[in-house]
């Protein structure tokens, strides 16, 4: 008990000193470069997001998980990848113009995807996972050039 | 023998309190991304969280007090706000994402947005939690919770794990640019496992079953059985996605995404599988953090409160339990989506950690409640240390996160 009341006073006493170290520390590994631009990290979730799609379409046609489940998980990716189109050209880091078109070129067709999966036979799914997997590898590679 | 029955306490603590949307969100976002490198989080985490189970059914066993009654009774009523405001603040973001975590179970099962389904889970949790006996909680989620079993399975089903994986346990792959993303999953992991809730659930649940100092080796056996199931399940999943969602490249940026890994090697049974352990987790879990804060706040300013209560005869317990909800719902209806919501709940977590341990600690050094049942200096030591790592990752992380477009 004696020891942590000491602990407890020593803590009170120094906090501020704590404190200024923490915030040194802070801004010191901040200027290492520790994060991603905002592009870059918004390009490579897109991109995961892509590759789940796919696979999540793929397994659907092979009978691993069913419509409804790949229904569910199709909602949750289009909460994830609507209106990139907007944010992407304005986030920090974005890429020349000519790769950032290039990518937009390929989100249009992989988000009608995702907004209309094809479930059933009716339509042509692997047409759907190959739009998704072109527009996967592109915004995965922008990301980690 | 009846008593042992009493693990069905641990089982459901680790199943809502260990295994959780934030702990499901974590896990899965960890292997996809880093390979077996945070499992170092989740064994620090665990070891932790065992020491703090130990430490609340001992203290309830032996003193006959809960938690938050202590706190205020040692510190004072002023005190007392200080480890209930940062709860109040933490979990209600963390009651928004387990009642979103339900919600997204439920959709995976019906194909139904979990948008409109997440009001039914709300209700859900209320009915359970206004009406449901002690012993349905504890035992209804800690029987569905057994279902995480599977994806120990599923690895052994998949081949097991691939040699290639291992060096990831020691030598992660941290890319440029990506240490703040690993730091923030670093302290996400270790909020999401060691949640202050679980203090006041634990040590009130221990009250409710009117634990004596006959039950500190049952408590102790619980603490580590309950606990250690609920790290298996977790580091099954940091390895299912590891071993599935890493090389397709699938950062398990949806909670869905992890049923993916279970459906390789089951099919569509392993995708329910995974579903119904979301949804069995998520409930314990919702469960225990209403009825924690409800427990938190009826103890520390002395009100009748009891789950073994019917709701006139503990009138205002059962009305904090009500409003807890609607706040937790109202935050849900904003539209943060819940595995975002887990992630950053658990990171304010790790942030108000030392705020919601620290009366603990002290608590537990004094003679006057545990007699010679008090801690030792290794059990002291190593919370200090577990608890100063979490803030400071925290502390570090969160902005970092915040700035850089994440959290």
């Amino acid at each position: 008990m004696a020891a942590i009341t000491r602990a407890l006073r020593f803590i009170h006493k120094d906090a501020g000193s704590i404190i200024f170290l923490l915030l040194v520390l802070l801004v010191t590994i901040a200027g290492c470069r520790l994060t991603q631009s905002a592009f870059t990290r918004t390009a490579g979730n897109a991109g995961s997001a892509f590759a789940a799609a796919s696979t999540t379409l793929t397994y659907v046609h092979e009978g691993k998980i069913s419509k409804a489940y790949a229904a569910s998980s199709f909602v949750n990716y289009t909460s994830e990848l609507d209106g990139l189109d907007q944010t992407l050209p304005s986030q920090t880091g974005v890429p020349d113009a000519g790769t950032l078109q290039r990518l937009l070129n390929l989100y249009k067709p992989a988000m009608e995807v995702i907004h209309s999966p094809c479930l059933d036979e009716s339509c042509d799914w692997r047409a759907q996972v190959a739009a998704l997997d072109s527009a996967s590898k592109a915004f995965l590679e922008v990301s980690n050039s | 023998m009846k008593k042992w029955f009493g693990l069905a306490l641990g089982i459901v603590t680790a199943t809502g309190g260990f295994l959780d949307a934030g702990t499901v969100a974590t896990s899965g976002e960890a292997g996809a991304k880093y390979g077996l490198g945070l499992i170092w989080a989740i064994l620090v985490a665990t070891v932790a969280v065992i020491l703090l189970v130990e430490m609340s059914g001992r203290f309830a066993a032996v003193s006959k007090k809960a938690y938050a009654s202590a706190i205020r009774e040692e510190f004072g009523f002023k005190f007392y706000l200080l480890p209930l405001l940062s709860e109040l603040i933490a979990e209600s973001l963390l009651l928004a994402a387990e009642i979103g975590g339900i919600a997204i179970a439920l959709s995976l099962f019906t194909g139904i947005s979990w948008h409109y389904l997440f009001p039914v889970a709300a209700l859900l949790v209320w009915i359970m939690a206004w009406r449901a006996p002690f012993s349905l909680i504890e035992n209804g989620p800690a029987l569905l919770g057994l279902l995480t079993l599977s994806f120990v399975v599923a690895i052994v089903a998949l081949g097991g794990l691939p040699k290639e994986l291992l060096p990831t346990l020691w030598k992660p792959e941290i890319k440029s640019g990506e240490l703040a993303d690993y730091l923030y999953l670093v302290a996400a992991i270790l909020g999401a496992t060691i949640s202050p809730y679980l203090l006041y659930f634990y040590s009130s649940g221990a009250r409710e079953e009117k634990w004596t100092e006959g039950s500190l080796l049952l408590n102790r056996v619980t603490a580590i059985v309950g606990m250690g199931f609920g790290s298996l399940g977790s580091i099954a999943l940091v390895v299912l996605g590891a071993i599935v969602l890493q090389p397709l490249n699938i950062s398990s940026s949806t909670l869905g995404e992890l049923g993916l890994a279970m459906a390789k090697p089951f099919g569509q049974i392993g995708a329910f599988l995974f579903a119904a352990a979301l949804f069995a987790t998520c409930l314990g879990a919702a469960l225990e953090v209403v009825l924690a804060v409800s427990y938190n706040i009826a103890q520390g300013f002395g009100w009748e409160w009891g789950e073994n209560k019917k709701p006139v005869e503990a009138p205002r317990f059962n009305l904090v339990l009500l409003l807890f909800l609607l706040i937790a719902v109202g935050i849900g209806l904003l539209g943060m989506d819940p595995l975002q919501l887990a992630l950053l709940a658990s990171t304010v977590i790790a942030l108000f950690l030392p705020f919601s341990l620290s009366p603990l600690l002290v608590i537990m050094n004094d003679q006057d409640y545990l007699g010679n049942k008090t801690n030792g200096r290794f059990i002291n030591i190593a919370m200090i240390v577990i608890l100063i790592i979490a803030f400071l990752v925290a502390i570090v992380s969160l902005p970092l996160e915040i700035l850089s477009g994440g959290g």
